[in-house]
C-alpha cells in the first residue's frame, strides 16, 4: 500500500490516516493524501467511491472519525470554528448544482462574501464583481436572478463566485456535470489559467475521465474507499493496477452473441 | 503594503511597496482618489510590489475612471510580469497606459 | 408486538433528538445574534415577509371570528337575559385565548410553512454548505432574523387581530343585534384586566419563537431525516410536519400556560 501519495514540495493539503463512518457504513479507510500547491489535482473515482466524503472532509462540512486534514498550516478537524473560518476565507468552492442563493441575484451571490468579511467600498465591490464576472465571460447576466440561468451560466457563476477573494485553494464538485462538450471545454481552460496566472491550487472531484487528462497535474484514484492510486496522469495511464485499467478503458458493450438469451431479456419469459 | 505619495514636477508619484490585499486597498483607494481630486496627473509606481490581488487592481482600475473624468493623465509605472498577467487575464491590459520609465510619462503631459 | 414495540421506541427517540437539535439551534443562534455585526435590515425584511404578508389575512379572520364569537355569545347570553355581558365575553376570549393562538396559526399556514420550504431547499441544493464554506454562518445569517422577526412580528399581528376582533364582536352585537353601546365597551373594560392582556401577549411572544424555530429547524436539519433524501417530495414532506407540528405546539404550550398561570 502506498504510504503518502504526494509530491516533497510543500503540500497545500495534507491528509493523514482518515477515517470517515456514517454510523455503521465505513466510508473512508485510511486516507493519506498531499495535495500539491499551485497545481490541479484531480480526485477520482466511480460513485461510491468515497470521492464526495473526501471533499466534504476536505471543505469542513464533514468530521472524520480519526485522521487529520491540514490545509495551509491548519488541521481543521482539531480547529476552532474560527480558525476554521480562517482557513475557509482562503478557500474557494464551486458546488455541483452550482448552489447559487436562490432569493440573491447573480452580483449579489458573488459579492456576499465580500460584504461579510471586508469593509470595502461599494464601488471597489462591483468593479471586483464585474472583473470575476468577465473572467468567466458572465457580464451581461450580472442582475439575473439564478432560476433564469443555463446550465452552463449556473456553473460559470458559481466559480466567479468561488473566486472572488482570490483564494489560494478552489475545489469542484463535478464541473463538467449536465454541461456540453464546448462548455465543458470552455471550463478546463479556465481551470488552468486560474492555476497558471493566479497561482491557484485546484482540486477537482469527477468522474469525467476526458476532462481529466487534460487538466490534470496530478491524479489520485479513489475505490471503496481508499486512495488505490497517485500519480501524473502517464503514471496512471501506465498502472498495472487491474481496477484502475478498468476504469480507464470503457469496455464496450459486449456484442450480442447469444440472440435467443437476448430477446428473453428483452421480452421476458 | 507602504505607499509613498511624492508631488513633483507636474504631477504625483505614488510608489507602492509590497502586498496589496483585502486589507491594504482601501488605503490605496483612498490615495489614489485623494491625489486626483488635487487635479494633479498621477502615476503609480507599482515596480515593488510583491502581490497585488482584485482588490488593489479594482481600486487601480476606479482610479482610471475617475483620471478619466477628470481628464487627468493617468499611468502605471514597472508593473511586474505577475500582475501583467493578472492584467491580461482580467483584460485590462488595454485599458491602463502602462510606462517602463517615468520620463515617457512626463514626456505625455 | 416486539416490533411494534422498537418502532415506537424508535420514533420517541427520533422527536427526542429532533426536539434537541432544535433546543441546540436556539441556544446557537442566540449566542451568534449576540456577536457583531448586528445587520437590522435582514430582520426588516423578515418581518416583512411573516407580518406584512400575513396582515390581510390576519384582519380577514379576526374580523369573521369576532363576528362569529359576537353571535355566539349573544345566543347563548340572550336565553340568560345578559346580553349586557357580550363585550366582557368576547374581549375575554379574544385577548386571552383565540387573539394569540389564532395568530399563532395563520401564521404557521401563511408564513412558517414557506419557512420550512425555503431552508430544506437550500439544504438539498447544498446553499447551506456553501454558504458554511464561504465562512459565514448559516445558522447566524438564515435563521437568526427568522426567529427574531418571528418574535416581534407575531405579537404585534395578535394585536391587530385582538382589534379586529373585538370591532367584529362589536359590529354584530352593538350594530346588527342592538346591544347597547355603552354596555358593550363597558363591559370591555371593567372584566378584562391587565393580566389577562399581559397573558395573552406573553402567549403570542411565546408562539411566535415555537412557530418560527420549529418551522426554520424542519427545513434547516431535513438532511438529518428521512426526507434529506426524497429531493422535492422531502421538502414536501418536512413542510407539513413542520405544519403539524407547530400547529401541535401551539394548542399544546396553549393549554400548558392556562394550566399553570
Amino acid at each position: 500500500m502506498t504510504s503518502v501519495a504526494g509530491t516533497s514540495a510543500s503540500p497545500a493539503i495534507s491528509i493523514r490516516n482518515l477515517f470517515v463512518d456514517y454510523g455503521p457504513r465505513r466510508i473512508l479507510t485510511d486516507v493519506n493524501l498531499d495535495i500539491p500547491a499551485s497545481q490541479i489535482t484531480v480526485i477520482m473515482g466511480q460513485s461510491g467511491a468515497g470521492k464526495t466524503t473526501l471533499l466534504r472532509c476536505m471543505l469542513g462540512l464533514k468530521k472524520p472519525s480519526s485522521g487529520s486534514v491540514n490545509i495551509l498550516g491548519t488541521d481543521i478537524v482539531r480547529a476552532s470554528r474560527r480558525e476554521l473560518n480562517a482557513v475557509r476565507k482562503q478557500m474557494g468552492v464551486a458546488f455541483q448544482g452550482g448552489a447559487l442563493f436562490s432569493s440573491m441575484s447573480v452580483a449579489e451571490n458573488i459579492q456576499l462574501a465580500l460584504r461579510e468579511h471586508t469593509s470595502l467600498d461599494e464601488k471597489t465591490i462591483q468593479i471586483m464583481t464585474r472583473i470575476k464576472l468577465d473572467m468567466v465571460n458572465m457580464l451581461a447576466a450580472e442582475n439575473l436572478m439564478p432560476a433564469e440561468l443555463s446550465g452552463g451560466m449556473t456553473k460559470r457563476a458559481a466559480l466567479a463566485r468561488a473566486i472572488i477573494m482570490d483564494p489560494k485553494l478552489l475545489f469542484f464538485d463535478e464541473p463538467s456535470a449536465g454541461l456540453d462538450p464546448s462548455t465543458a471545454a470552455e471550463l478546463d481552460q479556465l481551470m488552468i489559467t486560474l492555476k497558471t496566472t493566479l497561482r491557484m491550487t485546484i482540486i477537482v472531484v469527477t468522474h469525467e475521465l476526458d476532462s481529466i487528462f487534460k487538466i490534470a497535474d496530478h491524479i489520485a484514484v479513489m475505490a471503496n474507499g481508499r486512495v488505490i492510486e497517485f500519480g501524473t496522469p502517464q503514471q496512471i495511464i501506465a498502472s498495472a493496477n487491474p481496477e484502475i485499467q478498468g476504469m480507464l478503458n470503457r469496455k464496450p458493450r459486449e456484442n450480442i452473441v447469444d440472440t435467443d438469451a437476448h430477446l428473453r431479456r428483452l421480452v421476458g419469459g | 503594503m507602504e505607499c509613498n505619495l511624492k508631488s513633483g514636477a507636474g504631477y504625483d508619484l505614488l510608489e507602492l511597496s509590497g502586498e496589496v490585499d483585502l486589507q491594504y486597498s482601501p488605503q490605496l483607494r483612498e490615495k489614489i482618489l485623494g491625489s486626483l481630486r488635487s487635479g494633479a496627473p498621477l502615476l503609480i509606481d507599482l515596480g515593488r510590489v510583491s502581490y497585488i490581488d482584485s482588490s488593489g487592481i479594482a481600486s487601480l482600475v476606479e482610479g482610471f475612471q475617475a483620471a478619466k473624468s477628470a481628464k487627468l493623465p493617468y499611468g502605471l509605472l514597472n508593473i511586474s510580469a505577475t500582475a501583467m498577467q493578472v492584467l491580461t487575464l482580467t483584460r485590462l491590459d488595454k485599458i491602463f497606459d502602462l510606462y517602463t520609465d517615468a520620463a515617457h510619462f512626463e514626456a505625455q503631459l | 408486538m416486539r416490533r411494534t414495540l422498537e418502532k415506537t421506541g424508535a420514533t420517541v427517540l427520533q422527536w427526542l433528538e429532533h426536539t434537541g437539535r432544535m433546543f441546540n439551534l436556539l441556544l446557537l443562534v442566540s449566542f451568534e445574534l449576540l456577536q457583531p455585526p448586528y445587520r437590522l435590515y435582514p430582520v426588516v425584511r423578515q418581518m416583512y415577509f411573516i407580518g406584512a404578508r400575513s396582515l390581510t389575512l390576519i384582519v380577514v379572520s379576526g374580523l369573521t371570528i369576532g363576528m362569529v364569537l359576537g353571535l355566539q355569545f349573544y345566543n347563548i347570553l340572550q336565553r340568560f337575559g345578559s346580553v349586557d355581558l357580550l363585550g366582557a365575553g368576547v374581549s375575554l376570549s379574544v385577548i386571552r385565548e383565540l387573539g394569540p393562538v389564532m395568530t399563532a396559526l395563520m401564521v404557521v399556514g401563511r408564513a412558517g410553512s414557506s419557512i420550512t420550504a425555503e431552508l430544506g431547499i437550500m439544504r438539498i441544493t447544498e446553499q447551506i454548505d456553501a454558504m458554511d464554506c464561504m465562512a459565514i454562518s448559516p445558522s447566524k445569517y438564515l435563521i437568526g432574523p427568522k426567529l427574531l422577526a418571528g418574535l416581534i412580528s407575531v405579537p404585534l399581528l395578535t394585536m391587530v387581530f385582538d382589534f379586529v376582533a373585538l370591532f367584529g364582536g362589536y359590529f354584530v352585537g352593538v350594530v346588527m343585534f342592538g346591544v347597547a353601546e355603552g354596555s358593550y365597551v363597558n363591559g370591555m373594560i371593567d372584566t378584562v384586566e391587565w393580566s389577562d392582556v399581559r397573558i395573552g401577549l406573553e402567549k403570542s411572544l411565546i408562539f411566535g419563537l415555537l412557530v418560527t424555530l420549529i418551522c426554520c429547524a424542519q427545513g434547516f436539519y431535513m438532511h438529518l431525516t428521512k426526507a434529506g433524501s426524497q429531493g422535492a417530495e422531502g421538502v414536501s414532506s418536512v413542510t407539513t410536519d413542520a405544519v403539524v407540528l407547530s400547529s401541535i405546539a401551539v394548542l399544546y404550550s396553549d393549554f400548558l400556560i392556562e394550566a399553570l398561570f
